[in-house]
């Protein structure tokens, strides 16, 4: 069973960005949307890049090395080179805390 | 003029291209670990910008490419003109040059602009701006887009880059066959014609996703009714594609080569700094208009999530961690020609202005190819 785990603060991430999260081994875009927080995988699922240097657009994230773009919503590879989708994570706030559910 | 090369390539000329990822002398034979571990970019360079700032120029506007499109057709409709008013007289031949300058110089940058995804904020207009630029510089536009990811992977590094378009060293033949057009012709004919007939060879599979290709085919076929339907009007007597598309596209083309041109030639293969492989030059407003500040090349290598609007203060941003610009484009066309002149008559390659790799500065005589071109 997934726990929810404390990623960061909403404070940490400005409007229509995303932060790096890294945990056990693993590493995710948190991003922070129009209408709020959304969670995926870091690494574009094109060249391993992490997304963390990447353009947030309404709610999809570019990847800044060959600009493929995904969905953060529901991870869908929207434009190529990409062709695999992110996994997404479930993602809430509590008293001004980012919680995932990994 | 005595063309003293030694071939030091290994592997065998290909009969579609296949074979056209070329392991050169000059490079380490590890091309697998290279594939892997290699991304020319910023991070591979040392190069660092604040990241809100970063994120700030990366951010995108549909209004300077539109003032941009708009700016653009005014420029084609003048140059139409002035060519339309100098049929039947000998104007007409400069006329087309201006004419062929204005249409295949923002062709090609908006194509390589578009094909970044970084012109328009509305993907859309992105992609329709693309196609039809594409269709003006005369590549299949996914073709374009996938190889051209894969030059910013491994810019400049020899049996990876899939858009090397001349041999290296550059010689005069070379150049020759690069500004005239000769080299992309051929090789836009060839592509278009493999894609067409899905005789895809190993590199566009290799680059593209394999759900991309029936596109590629279906573009390509596209295109190529256009281009005979072009061939076909001119044929029926009907002149005006010739004298306001073809002729002035042969004609400005050579212009749009030597901005491209100057983007690489005299630079270090293989390295994972952009600022070895990778010149940025001076140009005045006029050039920075037609190639869209794709002057600052080495800013778009580091960046290529950077708008064409936002280069020129990228350019500001990192300018503390960058070579200073060679000269102008006529100048650093200029002496690069001088350089690669006196390569094929064997005396000493030290430009007078440009900036080189240390192997492409001689003191004359015989020298070693290091790639082969992968755009011919």
């Amino acid at each position: 069973m997934a726990d929810w785990i404390r990623a960061c603060a909403a404070g940490d991430i400005d409007e229509e960005d995303l932060v790096r999260w890294d945990h056990q081994g693993r590493t995710y875009a948190i991003y922070r949307a129009c209408d709020g927080f959304y969670c995926t995988d870091g690494l574009c699922t094109h060249r391993d890049e992490h997304l963390d240097a990447g353009l947030l657009m309404g709610h999809v994230i570019e990847c800044p090395l060959h600009q493929g773009r995904f969905d953060i919503r529901s991870g869908e590879a929207v434009s190529p080179p990409p062709c695999v989708g992110l996994k997404t994570y479930p993602v809430k706030t509590e008293h001004g805390q980012v919680l995932v559910k990994v | 003029m005595s063309r003293q090369v030694t071939d030091g390539l290994r592997g065998s000329a290909s009969r579609n291209g296949e074979d056209r990822l070329w392991m050169g002398r000059g490079a380490t034979p590890r091309r697998e670990h290279l594939r892997e571990s290699v991304i020319t970019n910023a991070a591979s360079t040392g190069v660092r910008i604040d990241r809100k700032r970063l994120k700030d120029l990366a951010r995108r506007s549909d209004r300077p490419g539109l003032r941009y499109l708009a700016l653009w057709a005014f420029a084609l409709l003048a140059a139409g003109m002035l060519v339309w008013a100098a049929l039947d007289t000998f104007l007409v031949w400069p006329a087309m040059f201006l004419l062929g300058v204005v249409t295949s110089v923002p062709a090609y940058s908006l194509s390589h602009e578009t094909a970044h995804g970084t012109a328009f904020r509305t993907r859309w207009l992105n992609e329709t701006v693309f196609w039809f630029t594409s269709l003006l510089y005369g590549e299949e536009p996914l073709h374009r887009r996938y190889t051209h990811t894969n030059h910013h992977t491994y810019t400049w590094y020899v049996g990876l880059d899939s858009q090397m378009p001349f041999d290296t060293p550059l010689d005069f033949e070379g150049w020759l066959y690069d500004v005239s057009g000769l080299s992309i012709h051929r090789f836009q004919l060839r592509v278009l014609w493999q894609l067409a007939t899905k005789r895809y060879t190993a590199l566009m599979r290799e680059v593209s996703p394999e759900s991309e290709l029936p596109k590629m085919t279906r573009n390509a076929r596209l295109f190529g009714l256009v281009y005979l339907g072009v061939g076909g009007l001119i044929a029926a007597g009907i002149t005006w594609p010739l004298w306001f598309y073809v002729l002035p596209r042969l004609l400005g083309g050579p212009i749009m080569l030597m901005f491209n041109l100057i983007q690489h030639a005299e630079m270090q293969e293989n390295s994972p700094s952009i600022l070895e492989s990778t010149r940025t030059f001076r140009t005045n407003w006029v050039g920075r208009f037609l190639y869209l500040n794709m002057n600052h090349h080495v800013e778009h290598h580091l960046y290529p999530q950077v708008p064409f609007y936002s280069l020129p203060r990228l350019h500001e941003a990192v300018a503390d961690q960058t070579p200073k610009p060679d000269p102008g484009f006529w100048r650093t066309n200029l002496d690069l020609l001088s350089v690669v002149v006196r390569r094929s008559l064997g005396r000493s390659t030290r430009g007078a202005w440009i900036r080189q790799a240390p192997h492409m500065v001689t003191a004359g005589g015989a020298y070693e190819r290091i790639a082969k071109a992968t755009m011919q």
